[in-house]
């Protein structure tokens, strides 16, 4: 990811059962704030290729 | 809106996080409105190429949750 | 329709409506103390008043009761209307300075202090309260007084019984004057209470119309015609006056409906053991003693406190937590059951597990306990993990007594350690590990229907019938069969219906009635013609998300026709709508936005099905559950993700093409692989059933290990009955038994299995639809305590096998030593073989019946006479049979001295070692599996680390494997005694019957296929694929060969095999890659 001049804390992966909502919710949470804190992606996104 | 609010790009697994998510709504759990779900058969069909091209497509995150 | 001008913008409302009503369907805000929807407007707080021009001057009116009529022209934010506002907001502070809904308005409208004199009210006056009151259908409270005199009261100021408690007023009450607490105290004289939530274990209070818990079925709302106001005044009728759809009707009474049936299946279950008669645990005392149940409520994360682990008195989280084992189980002093609950030692370690792994590791588990009985599959090894890994404590001993530590809502207990000393413990919490019991509605049923019970008043059965009642044609599962846990509930549920399908095989399929086919419109090639159906769930979406501009902008978006908004899209005469709208506008495909595919796909299928389109062309976009329930708070940005959601459904259902189902026939006739008690008991039933049977047995007879025993733990004689099976088996036209036979080779899946058989070098092909594993396990040979060495050592069979030869010598024995767990839950077999306890005490009586004068050892590490056997146990220790406990590190020794045959071992509530000098010792062998990896790799089917087979699912699929149409019945699925093993073989035919009886069987449209092009035949895909779906095609094929194929029949869609495929060869149908990018594109899409 770093290699492609992403920040990692883009891309999160999780493991939810489908019973625990609460846990669904926490990990929505926290991927929320750690893209909210890394800001709008510039470094990656294809500029001339989105409307 | 006066921040800008990020978007995040999820997969979800249908038969895991998905059903969280659907529980989560059930129970009236408030969460960020960010994310944007695509709902996938399992994780195992997750490709790189998958948020790989949500990022390039301006997607602020990519979560992939089985 | 009225239209008129809402702060300058044109707004339309219906005749009869209010200002404020329309203002608020357009989202403007008017503020208001003293407006309640389900009242009628009283205009009492002045607070929405708005500034109207009626076309020749400005007035001021209340929003709340005023109608709006064609051309008035209102302002709800002027200067002027904002400055009466304030003085409103001011003068209510003065009087009411501390209630908080005041507070925040006066922040709202810039006023820190009040220029006016203070008091000390907090009634504001509105009047909610009262009006509520007589809408309820009663008159308690009103307003009394005159002037500044005026308060809410009820009359002469006395407690009154007309007030009901209801609670209605505190509910409306804006400021908190009026609280429950004022309400007991001084309104009512009736007694107060919550309605306890039955679901939530009481420790939460439900509403008189509830919905009894989440998962529901039927998930549709119920009232409580007992606490109901309705019922008791006729007035309120709120929820009929707020239901959308009018489906409330207070007349409707209960019916009597009379069925005819052939058969009746009882599974009334059982209910938790009530602990408040044991004062010395004072659980009705003490809020921090509490039931397992309770516990089960407060771990989970549906439950009262979401999950976090906190203490009922103070939501203190507890430190030290202890449960205390057989509350209402094996006691005969305080609760008449003398039986063992067998599920509560499991879910004690259970929740002690969970609680830990909630807190962290802070949190001190600690388990009280007589015996620890983890007999199921792997509860031995999750016993083991607890323990060595959590830290979860054990101490055997039973505690008599809690007190509470005066001061703090602590508990204290003491109790004897296994050395003898006395200790006291202090716990911030206690659980009571409650047993089940049958209810006395239960015991009622059952006299009803003359069906008899057992002393623990459950169904009485025998272990040749372990499901049929003492009344033929009824039959019974579950709890009240006897106490047991989810996977032997399964079982039994399954085999009980198999019982039923036996007698009424005949009838099967004569109340069916065949469904329309609408044959299906071609729409490849064509245009996409997508609609749009956004529903409003009632307001479950709607009061959130603004649907009218969802459903106009989804109608913006490419290729779409057609776009509208539903009440309920569900409703069956929405459903009939849409399918005309198909029709009618020729839409090819549609989307509808609404709750989650995972309950509502199929029905919005089967529309599109009757509309004459392939089921597959639909997409659903999920508003509700990852939407509106989520983000009430957020209404816009729930609008704006509801429009993506749409957007990424309708990109992804533009590229959606018509998928196949292929149908399949099934072979109707089944194999048994196992001619054990298991095997044949599932021949029987599918044969009784109607399908033609093989049994393939390896031995020259049948029977299996029930050949080797002498009788059942209820006392029946095995030998006769066993004969009694081999012979119907026998005589059975429909069944076919290879004896001497061994499976060489099998090919084909579910449906088509082709399995060749070689009995005595002849080999014999079967086709079969499916195929039931019952190998069975056989016993260990022990090498420990000489066996083998002197004939008076025996195992727990061979003692069996002299009972059966009727060998007199056994009733002039002195003494005789059963030895437990000899190979069962040791480090390398870490499990019970769950059969050992019962048959050694068994067989003690046996000896004991023999010659009263024998004494009799039983060494043991925990006595795990689960259920009802547990009587065996006790009569043994009534009869003086002795029972001597040994660890794990001490076991005892058997030592062979000039023919004298003595065991030795430390007695551990003694502490000192004892000599016992026998003549007998037989040793309580494990049962080991047969570890059969060539039938395994037949049938695709997974072993676990002891070799036993891996069921589908450990609690809800244990007699069937996740390969479809291959199913697991017996010993070879985990030790087990006759009764259990003969469920599990009616019930693995139960499970196979429901294949045989349809017939043919439709694919999934969504499964992966490979386009032969472009595989590099890596073969990654076959060995990735958990279902075994692909393969190679054979190198002499015509078409592409050496190439992977995928059978559609095995695919479950995971789509593991596509990303991993190197070539981008496979794709799977309905979630291609084309139509996930498309919904990557259609999500980072600005709006």
């Amino acid at each position: 990811m770093e290699h492609m001049g992403v920040e990692p804390g883009r891309l999160s992966f999780s493991w939810i059962s489908s019973a625990e909502s609460t846990k669904f919710v926490d990990v929505v949470k926290e991927v929320t704030a750690t893209v909210k804190a890394l800001g709008p992606n510039i470094n990656f996104k294809k500029t001339a290729k989105v409307a | 809106m006066s921040e800008r609010e990020p978007k995040i790009v999820s997969f979800l697994c249908n038969w895991c996080s998905y059903g969280a998510a659907d529980l989560a709504g059930v129970g009236r759990m408030e969460y960020p409105p960010n994310i944007r779900v695509i709902r996938i058969p399992c994780t195992g069909r997750m490709s790189p190429k998958f948020f790989l091209a949500a990022l390039m497509q301006g997607a602020d995150g990519v979560w992939v949750s089985g | 329709m009225i239209t008129f001008k809402l702060n300058g913008k044109t707004v339309q409302g219906e005749e009869g409506q209010y200002i404020l009503q329309v203002a608020q369907k357009y989202g403007v805000d008017i503020p208001t103390l003293c407006h309640h929807k389900a009242l009628e407007p009283a205009g009492m707080c002045r607070l929405c008043t708005v500034e109207l021009f009626d076309g020749r001057r400005t007035r001021f009116v209340t929003s709340c009761n005023y109608p709006i009529w064609e051309g008035m022209d209102i302002k709800t934010d002027s200067e002027a209307v904002h400055l009466g506002r304030k003085l409103i907001v001011e003068l209510l502070m003065a009087r009411c300075p501390d209630v908080p809904v005041l507070k925040e308005l006066g922040e709202k409208y810039g006023i820190s202090e009040t220029r006016f004199k203070k008091e000390e009210d907090t009634c504001i006056l509105c009047g909610l309260c009262t009006r509520i009151c007589t809408k309820m259908g009663n008159s308690a409270i009103s307003l009394t007084g005159r002037g500044v005199d005026m308060k809410v009261d009820t009359p002469f100021h006395l407690q009154t019984d007309v007030c009901m408690a209801c609670g209605a007023c505190a509910s409306v009450c804006p400021t908190g004057h009026i609280t429950l607490e004022k309400i007991r105290d001084s309104v009512t004289t009736n007694k107060f209470k919550h309605i306890p939530s039955e679901y939530d274990m009481g420790l939460k209070g439900r509403k008189p119309v509830y919905v009894p818990y989440a998962q529901a079925v039927p998930n549709t709302p119920v009232i409580d015609r007992s606490v109901c106001v309705h019922f008791k005044t006729g007035g309120c009728q709120v929820c009929k006056e707020f239901c959308g759809v009018d489906a409330i009707d207070y007349t409707m009474q209960d019916e009597v409906v009379e069925l005819n049936v052939g058969s009746i299946i009882l599974s009334p279950g059982y209910q938790p053991f009530d602990p408040s008669k044991f004062d010395s645990y004072g659980y009705s005392k003490h809020p921090n003693v509490i039931t397992a149940m309770e516990m089960e409520r407060i771990l989970s994360a549906s439950g009262p406190t979401a999950g976090h682990l906190v203490r009922p008195s103070d939501h203190k989280e507890p430190k030290k937590i202890a449960w205390f084992q057989c509350v209402g189980s094996r006691d005969m002093n305080k609760c008449d059951h003398a039986y063992c609950s067998s599920v509560c030692c499991m879910y004690a370690i259970k929740e002690a597990v969970i609680a830990k792994e909630h807190s962290g590791s802070g949190l001190d588990c600690a388990v009280f306990y007589m015996d620890m009985r983890t007999h199921g599959k792997d509860f031995e090894r999750f016993y083991n993990t607890a323990k060595d890994k959590h830290g979860v404590r054990f101490i055997r001993s039973r505690v008599h007594t809690i007190e509470p530590v005066p001061g703090t809502d602590d508990l204290s207990i003491r109790y004897i350690t296994e050395s003898g000393e006395s200790v006291v413990e202090v716990f911030d919490q206690i659980v009571l590990s409650v047993g089940m019991e049958i209810s006395p509605e239960v015991i009622g049923m059952a006299k009803d229907l003359g069906i008899e019970l057992t002393p623990g008043n459950f169904c009485q059965t025998t272990t040749f019938e372990p499901v049929a009642t003492s009344r033929p044609g009824i039959f019974v599962c579950g709890a009240f069969q006897g106490p047991k846990d989810i996977p032997q509930s399964v079982i039994d549920s399954s085999a009980a219906a198999s019982a039923a399908g036996e007698i009424l095989a005949e009838s099967r399929n004569t109340l069916t009635r065949a469904k329309e086919i609408i044959p299906e419109t071609n729409v490849i090639g064509e245009r996409p013609r997508i609609g749009v159906f956004v529903c409003r769930c009632g307001i479950n979406i709607a009061g959130v998300v603004n649907v009218p501009s969802v459903a106009e902008y989804a109608a913006t978006l490419p290729y779409v026709e057609y776009a509208t908004d539903n009440l309920y899209s569900c409703s069956q005469d929405t459903q009939e709508t849409m399918e005309q709208i198909i029709k009618k506008e020729r839409l090819n495909r549609v989307v509808v936005a609404a709750c989650t595919p995972k309950t509502h796909e199929p029905l919005f299928q089967e529309t599109l099905i009757n509309a004459g389109l392939n089921k597959y062309l639909f997409e659903m976009a999920n508003i509700r559950n990852h939407d509106s329930w989520v983000h009430k708070n957020n209404p816009d940005l729930a609008t704006q993700k509801a429009k993506d959601l749409i957007r990424s459904a309708v990109y992804k259902v533009a590229l959606t093409m018509p998928l196949a189902e292929a149908e399949l026939q099934i072979k109707s006739a089944a194999l048994v692989v196992g001619g054990g008690i298991a095997g044949m008991t599932a021949a029987r039933s599918l044969s009784l059933q109607g399908y033609e049977t093989h049994i393939v047995e390896k031995n020259p007879v049948l029977g299996g290990q029930a050949r080797n025993l002498y009788r059942t733990a209820k006392g029946e004689d095995i030998q006769q009955q066993l004969n009694t099976l081999m012979q119907d088996v026998n005589q059975d036209d429909n069944i076919h038994v290879h004896l001497n036979a061994e499976l060489v080779q099998m090919d084909g899946f579910v449906g088509s299995f082709k399995s060749t058989l070689n009995a005595a070098g002849q080999e014999t092909v079967v086709e079969h639809g499916v195929a039931v594993l019952a190998t069975g396990a056989s016993a260990y040979r022990p090498t420990e305590y000489h066996y083998g060495e002197d004939s008076r050592i025996l195992t727990s069979l061979e003692l069996d096998k002299k009972f059966m030869e009727k060998d007199s010598s056994l009733s002039s024995l002195q003494s005789a030593v059963f030895i437990q767990c000899v190979g069962s839950r040791e480090p390398d077999r870490p499990y019970c073989s769950r059969v050992c306890c019962t048959h050694s005490i068994d067989n003690a009586l046996i000896l004991k019946e023999m010659n009263p004068g024998m004494n009799i050892y039983v060494l043991y590490r925990d006595i795990r006479t689960y259920g009802e056997r547990e009587y065996l146990f006790k009569e043994a220790r009534e009869k003086g049979i002795i029972f001597i406990r040994y660890s794990m590190d001490k076991k005892p020794e058997v030592s062979l001295n000039q023919g004298k045959l003595s065991v030795k071992l430390v007695d551990h509530i003694l502490g000192m070692p004892l000599e016992i000098e026998t003549d007998l010792i037989t040793l309580a062998t494990a049962i080991i599996p047969n570890r059969d990896e060539k039938l395994a790799n037949f049938f695709k089917v997974p072993m676990n680390a002891d070799g036993f087979f891996v069921e589908r699912h450990a609690k809800l699929g244990p007699s069937e494997f996740a390969t479809d149409g291959v199913f697991l019945c017996g010993m070879a699925h985990y030790p087990k005694p006759i009764d259990e093993s003969i469920v599990q073989g009616k019930a693995a035919a139960s499970r196979a019957v429901t294949l045989l009886a349809r017939k043919t069987i439709h694919t999934s449209g969504t499964v992966a296929e490979v386009v032969p092009a472009n595989c590099s035949t890596c073969g990654v895909c076959v060995s990735i694929c958990p279902y075994s779906a692909p393969s190679f095609i054979e190198e002499t094929a015509r078409f592409n060969p050496g190439k992977a194929q995928i059978n559609p029949v095995l695919c479950k869609g995971c789509g593991l095999c596509v990303a991993s495929c190197r070539s981008g060869a496979i794709r799977l149908k309905g979630f291609d890659n084309d139509q996930i990018f498309a919904q990557i594109t259609a999500l980072n899409e600005a709006v």
